[in-house]
């Protein structure tokens, strides 16, 4: 791999991982005024930006600091509680997280801006501005004239640096000769001289401890603070001191006086290194050394005054970490959670569960071949086989679930943003965000969700004046609410608004020609018209939502997911969308049946029950079920197989959309784990038809579709009866 | 013998440019997601640097140091600290714990590379 396609992979992954990081920040902006801490969000706000501008900046990605910085710049003013949260705050905020999402992603193919994310950029920090301190704003401006100032106080000199080590120099894990050795980066080291002043005898000398210092001077053309640098490491625990020639005669002073004892074998090398030549100084310290040099033990001031002072620095340090160890752990939660997930591409996650589908189907092809031995032992393996392929089946359906919470989620800035623009007050209440979804599903009920909430929106609740007036609170409450629930997944969206008003509903749908005017509906049929194509009843058409078309192409798709809609409501009270959904689109338990030397399978959760049909039915399609009447479909005829009726048929039971009818059927073969596979595109609009399967002995068997079976039916029985009209007439 | 430096991050991406830019210096570097794996990582080889993120799932940065620095092997082992200009009490901590360099985030890997080479010479 070459270092640009290294770079770019790494990029790549840099995507992935804000991905998540502005999802939360979404998820935590429009939290925040809800939230009786508002300070909790906003600090995983500020460790979310501040942790996308630190990766970006790892990249060069200088266009996606400036922004992220300035942002960071406004959260932290939050934080320190300097600006208040505000409605307008979180409206700048808001689009600045999706800009920030926008160049985030665009990292992913360049590393720079295009002209219109730049003055996105440009207008956005224009909206901040009024929020960003004046000094912080002005903050990289000032590093650029220090920059610059720097740049001018260079020039090719020689540096001469004094480095007393810290005693635990050593210990901390660091090497005294390799920063000396770093300096060379900068320049020449033109010559070092060892002070070991501090070394004691031989058997005293703790092997761990640094006793040494150096002088050192250096020819460089960089200014002083970057030789400082250099030694950042070791600047607290040492004395570090860099000085360039010209400096005062004070600081000189001070530099032989820190070493006390040694100062005249320090005055000595500056002589020698002619780094400072001041007579008088250097004199004057050589004499004191003579004087002094008969006092037996001498305290060497630098060490305790430095370590002193280290020390209330130590003492000062732990005081202001408290808040930080609380967000610390807060965090900790949810990286904990992170930590033990790994992330898979989808597809091949979707090759694994087309492997397993496969599985299984050769799993019930090996046991259809045992069973013709009527070897005990091999029945035996391959019934254990069996029961393993099935629990690997069932895990690996499990990887594709996720928790529909962060669909949910996604409806926060929905509701926000639509209730907004219509100047209502609407509060998105979420539940059940736990419950698991084939991840298929996930994003395929996306839109038709969005469309219902933007619905309850903009329709189900009242203005804020005709709330009042009902006596309800002025703020709406939308819900969204998911669970299990007998092999589906049932996701309701629910508003507490005016409920849909039947009278006007059947007068539109009349007007539409929809349904007669004498027609008598009950109330759950007149509430489906507004699932018919072409049927609005909002007076008021807004940009929004009520253009007429939707909830019938929200009922499409929910069917196209083989799941179903219904509505309930209550005047004055709201509504409630609900909709059911199956579990997973890949695998289901089937009940397989044969007709007439063919086989098909029903879905198992269609099936009520499996009676015998009852000799001489009279040729109507019904029959007698205790007491009630049966309507009835035989599947022989209407897929039209040739072949004779055996002595005795079956009816299976099946309930669609609320009412029970038979499926007439030859032989019950028993449940069956039916792995989907979908029609060709030329059979897929086939009524009564959902997909296909194959069996265990490599036949394909027909899933049967019963609601689209019983549409099917029920259109050619109208038919029959009108024939049979116009016949007597 | 290349020298060996332990990179801890939770970010994939971080450890993923720093990783490029110590090979590309003729360093071997070794990954961890986070202080426990790191202490699980660690395990008596030789390291001649760490080099560590603070906040980190698991166990923290500091707590790495810590633990890391009861063990003698790892005792004299220099470590870097991947520090925030806005964490200064984070990078108190992690000197006492005996994280005596920092790298301060946002960081490129120049700024890296001379950090690691103040500290071990390649």
């Amino acid at each position: 791999m070459t270092f640009e396609s290294e770079m770019l992979a790494a990029r790549q992954t840099f995507v992935v991982e804000c991905r998540d990081l502005l999802d939360e920040m979404e998820h935590l902006l429009l939290g925040i005024e809800d939230t009786d801490d508002p300070q909790e969000n906003v600090n995983a706000l500020f460790r979310a930006a501040h942790t996308v501008k630190g990766s970006a900046g790892l990249f060069g990605l200088d266009h996606i600091v400036r922004f992220a910085h300035v942002v960071e710049a406004v959260l932290e003013r939050l934080r320190s509680g300097e600006i208040e949260v505000s409605t307008e705050l979180i409206g700048v905020l808001l689009p600045c997280r999706d800009h920030l999402a926008d160049l985030v992603y665009g990292a992913e193919v360049t590393e720079h801006a295009t002209d219109e994310q730049e003055a996105t950029t440009d207008a956005l920090l224009a909206r901040l501005a009024p929020f960003v301190d004046e000094n912080g704003g002005a903050g990289s401006g000032a590093n650029a004239a220090e920059a610059a100032a720097d740049g001018a106080a260079s020039g090719e000199r020689d540096v001469h640096l004094s480095l007393r080590f810290g005693a635990d120099t050593l210990r901390d894990g660091m090497d005294p000769l390799s920063f000396v050795n770093y300096l060379a980066t900068l320049g020449t080291v033109q010559r070092v001289r060892v002070i070991d002043d501090l070394l004691p005898e031989a058997d005293a000398v703790d092997p761990e401890r640094c006793y040494l210092a150096f002088q050192v001077q250096v020819r460089t053309a960089e200014p002083i603070e970057r030789v400082e640098e250099v030694f950042e490491f070791v600047a607290d625990d040492g004395d570090i001191r860099v000085l360039n020639p010209g400096t005062p005669a004070g600081a000189w002073q001070d530099l032989i006086d820190s070493f006390g004892d040694a100062g005249p074998a320090v005055a000595e090398i500056l002589r020698e290194f002619g780094a400072f030549d001041d007579a008088a100084v250097l004199d004057a310290a050589t004499a004191i050394a003579d004087a002094v040099s008969g006092v037996p033990e001498p305290a060497t001031p630098a060490a305790p005054a430095s370590k002193a002072a280290s020390t209330t620095a130590d003492a000062a340090r732990p005081a202001p970490s408290g808040q930080g160890d609380k967000a610390a752990s807060g965090q900790g939660d949810k990286a904990a959670r992170d930590g033990r997930n790994i992330r898979v591409d989808a597809s091949r996650l979707d090759r694994l569960i087309d492997l397993v589908g496969e599985l299984v189907v050769a799993g019930a092809a090996a046991s259809v071949r045992a069973e013709r031995t009527r070897d005990g032992s091999l029945l035996e393996a391959v019934d254990d086989m069996m029961r393993l392929v099935e629990e690997v089946r069932d895990s690996a359906m499990q990887l594709r679930m996720v928790p529909i919470g962060t669909t949910f989620a996604r409806f926060q800035r929905v509701v926000r943003d639509v209730s907004t623009s219509l100047g209502k007050d609407i509060s998105l209440v979420i539940t059940g965000g736990e419950t698991e979804v084939d991840k298929a599903l996930v994003e395929r009920i996306g839109d038709p969700l969005t469309h219902l909430v933007r619905n309850a929106v903009d329709h189900g609740i009242e203005s804020q004046e005709q709330r009042l007036a009902a006596g309800k609170p002025a703020r709406g409450t939308l819900r969204l609410n998911a669970y299990h629930e007998s092999g589906s997944i049932v996701i309701e969206v629910s508003d507490d608004g005016g409920g849909i008003d039947r009278d006007r509903v059947f007068a539109k749908a009349v007007e539409r020609g929809l349904v007669d005017e004498s027609a008598s509906l009950t109330d759950s049929e007149v509430y489906d018209l507004i699932f018919e194509p072409g049927f609005s009843t909002a007076p008021q058409v807004t940009d929004l939502s009520g253009r007429g078309v939707g909830m019938d192409v929200v009922k499409r798709n929910v069917k196209a997911l083989r799941g179903t809609i219904e509505v309930d409501s209550r005047r004055g009270e709201g509504s409630t969308l609900r909709i059911r959904l199956p579990l997973t689109l890949a695998i289901i338990d089937g009940f397989l049946v044969g007709v007439h030397g063919s086989s098909f399978v029903i879905p198992l959760e269609q099936v009520v029950e499996c009676v015998e049909l009852p000799s001489g039915v009279p040729d109507r399609n019904c029959m007698d079920l205790r007491g009630e009447v049966l309507p009835f479909v035989r599947l022989g005829s209407a897929f039209a197989l040739g072949g004779d009726k055996p002595k005795r048929e079956n009816v299976v039971v099946v309930e669609s959309a609320g009412t029970k009818i038979g499926l007439v059927v030859d032989s019950l073969m028993g449940e069956f784990q039916t792995v989907i596979k979908p029609l060709g595109p030329l059979f897929e609009h086939v009524r009564g038809v959902g997909g296909s399967t194959i069996l265990g002995t490599g036949d394909v068997a027909l899933i049967i579709d019963v609601p689209g079976l019983v549409h099917r039916f029920g259109d050619r029985e109208r038919a029959r009866q009108f024939e049979a009209v116009a016949a007597h007439a | 013998m290349a020298k060996t430096i332990l990179v801890v991050d939770d970010s994939a991406s971080v450890r993923q440019v720093v990783g490029i830019a110590l090979r590309g210096a003729g360093y071997e570097v070794a990954e961890a997601v986070d202080g426990a794996d790191a202490l699980r990582k660690l395990d008596g080889r030789k390291l001649h640097l760490i080099i560590s993120d603070v906040n980190m799932p698991n166990m923290d940065g500091i707590t790495f140091v810590k633990e890391a620095k009861k063990l003698p092997a790892y005792k004299f082992t220099p470590i870097i600290m991947l520090t925030t200009e806005s964490q200064e009490s984070k990078k108190a901590e992690g000197q006492a714990a005996g994280a005596k360099a920092w790298v301060v985030k946002p960081f490129q890997p120049p700024q890296m590379l001379a950090a690691v080479s103040k500290l071990i010479m390649p």
